[in-house]
């Protein structure tokens, strides 16, 4: 019950609103936050008190009304997280998948204006917090991370830089390149072009779980080492699988290796000779122009 | 004296841009007067958001509108983000660009909520400087909203519409009057919404918002997932009637219906806009529904991925 008292003076506008700010999104609620340290270090007052820092109406206690706001900052946030990571939320559930997101925002809280930077953290803190650091057997939390990984490369994917505007190169443009000069080339990749390993072949899986009604039961696949390009063309963004050797070639040529360097890195991690590699690079190349990898 | 609607001309009825809509709007090209576009889903997009806008606003006029301003904040304002205001504005030829009288986060933190400030000579003071500052950054007037709200600070010395209307005359920026938010904002505290909407300067309103709310019988959500109910639209009439008119907009932002049923609803303004039709009193509405869960106020917009 609120005291009749009332004192009008407000402490300074930067002072109430960290103070509110404490309150509205205190993880334990409206009471908590008034009393935790932070909101008494800035305007000391119980939760009593509360009525005399913001109103009531007639129908609705202060605490009620502050509880208005607590509770939507954390679903707002929750669920626009669900729509980035939409089939991580699938395989955890929506209650697992909302616990993460809660821990995750108290950890990462947004400090930008768009939303688009919400999910920076996701996969560092999943990272981070893995209950099993010490073990190494691939389990759950190497999936997690996996599928934040991917779902957030395709986010990134999809509204970053693309290549709808400008030129990509063409066959005839690496056929012009002189048998001399081969070596010394450097391709630059497209800046949509994002290439990952993971530990679980997630690109069959992701295709299932976002086109699948929700009802149906997807198999988690089992771990097995796998490569992914990600691009974009035509504005939707494209997945493709890849083996180990042109993983390791295409992260060379985009950290800006000469062509001859990233064979050499290539040819050391390839079972194949050096003449059944040379035709397979050929193809290669050949599929890599057609999507637009360079 | 100031020119109504600051010289901005009535752009009709409008609605807001949410990209469930995008396919119709590019397969159809439906006769809608104008589009209000959520300017953070669109200010850093490289991709298909961009892609679609740049199309549309090839056709329609646009109208820039905002959630992360921050205006009331004490947090330095973000020019990073003001730059890329402008340029998204030059980009489309946006009309006005707009965003909310509160305060979305302080200490560098974002809660991406709209929250109430104190109506004070210090807030009164502070957020004209800045509404100053971001007209020199824009080199527009800016245009400013009523939000929602659902508590007031007990320390408060002046009513919400005396603060709109003194910061409106101190820095000359229009205001974006939302007929929902009054009639909202006005039942959670026990208010005449009528007296907000006689008292404000009409002469600054650049534009009119209109939407659904949830009814909770003790107070109002502005949940923006509905149709607008019969005082909000009585209410619109007269603000119709004291500003000769201004672009109007209706947003809906959960349970989105399919364009046309959108659209039709924003076409009922013009039974709204008679001088002569028949008038009925304006009450707060005590009788919706109220629904179980609790539904978020002014839900957020994200652009879903298209990925093959």
């Amino acid at each position: 019950m609120a005291t009749e008292s009332k004192n009008t003076d407000l402490p300074e506008l930067s002072i109430v609103q960290q103070w509110f700010h404490s309150v509205v999104t205190h993880p334990e609620g409206i009471e908590q936050g008034v009393n935790s340290s932070k909101a008494l270090d800035l305007i000391p007052m119980s939760r009593n008190d509360l009525e005399h820092m913001v109103t009531r109406s007639e129908k609705v206690s202060a605490h009620d009304r502050m509880n208005i706001y607590a509770n939507a900052y954390y679903a707002r946030l929750i669920e626009c997280l669900g729509e980035s990571y939409p089939v991580m939320k699938r395989t955890l559930g929506e209650e697992a998948f909302n616990g993460f997101c809660f821990a995750y925002l108290q950890e990462y809280p947004s400090t930008s204006y768009t939303l688009g930077h919400l999910g920076d953290n996701f996969e560092r803190f999943l990272t981070d917090t893995r209950p099993d650091a010490d073990d190494p057997q691939l389990g759950w939390p190497d999936l997690l991370i996996d599928l934040a990984r991917l779902e957030w490369t395709i986010l990134q994917v999809f509204d970053g830089p693309g290549i709808e505007k400008t030129t990509t190169l063409q066959l005839t443009d690496l056929q012009a390149i002189k048998p001399d000069q081969w070596l010394s080339v450097k391709l630059q990749l497209v800046p949509c072009l994002e290439l990952l390993a993971l530990h679980y072949p997630l690109n069959e899986y992701y295709t299932d779980a976002r086109q699948q009604s929700d009802d149906t039961k997807i198999d988690i696949p089992e771990a097995k080492q796998t490569f992914l390009a990600i691009t974009r063309r035509d504005y939707i963004v494209r997945r493709h699988e890849i083996s180990s050797v042109q993983y390791i070639l295409l992260s060379a040529l985009k950290s800006g290796h000469t062509l001859g360097d990233a064979l050499e890195r290539a040819a050391a991690r390839s079972s194949l000779n050096d003449e059944a590699l040379a035709n397979e690079l050929q193809h290669w190349f050949r599929e890599w122009v057609e999507f637009s990898f360079f | 004296m100031t020119a109504p609607r600051l010289g901005h001309s009535n752009l009709g009825l409008g609605v807001g841009l949410r990209t469930v809509h995008f396919e119709h709007i590019l397969n159809h090209w439906p006769e809608v007067d104008w589009f209000e576009i959520i300017s953070e889903n669109f200010m850093d997009s490289q991709g298909r958001p961009r892609y679609i806008l740049d199309q549309i606003a090839e056709r329609y006029p646009i109208v820039m509108h905002g959630v992360s301003m921050s205006i009331g904040s004490t947090d330095p304002l973000n020019m990073d983000y003001l730059h890329g205001l402008k340029n998204l504005a030059k980009d489309v030829k946006a009309h006005w660009v707009s965003d909310h009288i509160c305060w979305t986060g302080v200490a560098a933190k974002n809660t991406h909520d709209l929250l109430p400030i104190p109506y004070t000579e210090e807030t009164l003071k502070h957020v004209s400087d800045r509404v100053n500052t971001v007209q020199d950054v824009l080199e527009r007037p800016l245009v400013l909203e009523n939000p929602s709200t659902y508590v007031e600070f007990q320390g408060s010395n002046m009513s919400e519409q005396e603060f709109i209307t003194r910061l409106a005359q101190d820095t000359g920026c229009g205001l974006l009057l939302d007929v929902n938010n009054v009639y909202v904002s006005s039942f959670n505290h026990d208010k005449e919404p009528i007296d907000f909407i006689k008292e404000i300067p009409h002469e600054h309103i650049v534009q009119f918002h209109l939407a659904g709310h949830t009814n909770y019988t003790t107070h109002l959500i502005d949940t923006h997932d509905g149709h607008v109910i019969d005082p909000v639209w009585e209410l619109y009439r007269l603000a119709h009637e004291l500003t000769g008119g201004v672009s109007t907009l209706l947003e809906w932002d959960a349970n989105i219906p399919p364009f046309p049923e959108l659209h039709q609803e924003v076409l009922k303004a013009k039974q709204f806009m008679g001088e002569h039709l028949p008038k009925f009193e304006i009450h707060i509405d005590q009788k919706t529904e109220a629904s179980g869960k609790e539904s978020l106020s002014t839900p957020l917009h994200f652009v879903p991925v298209d990925v093959e």
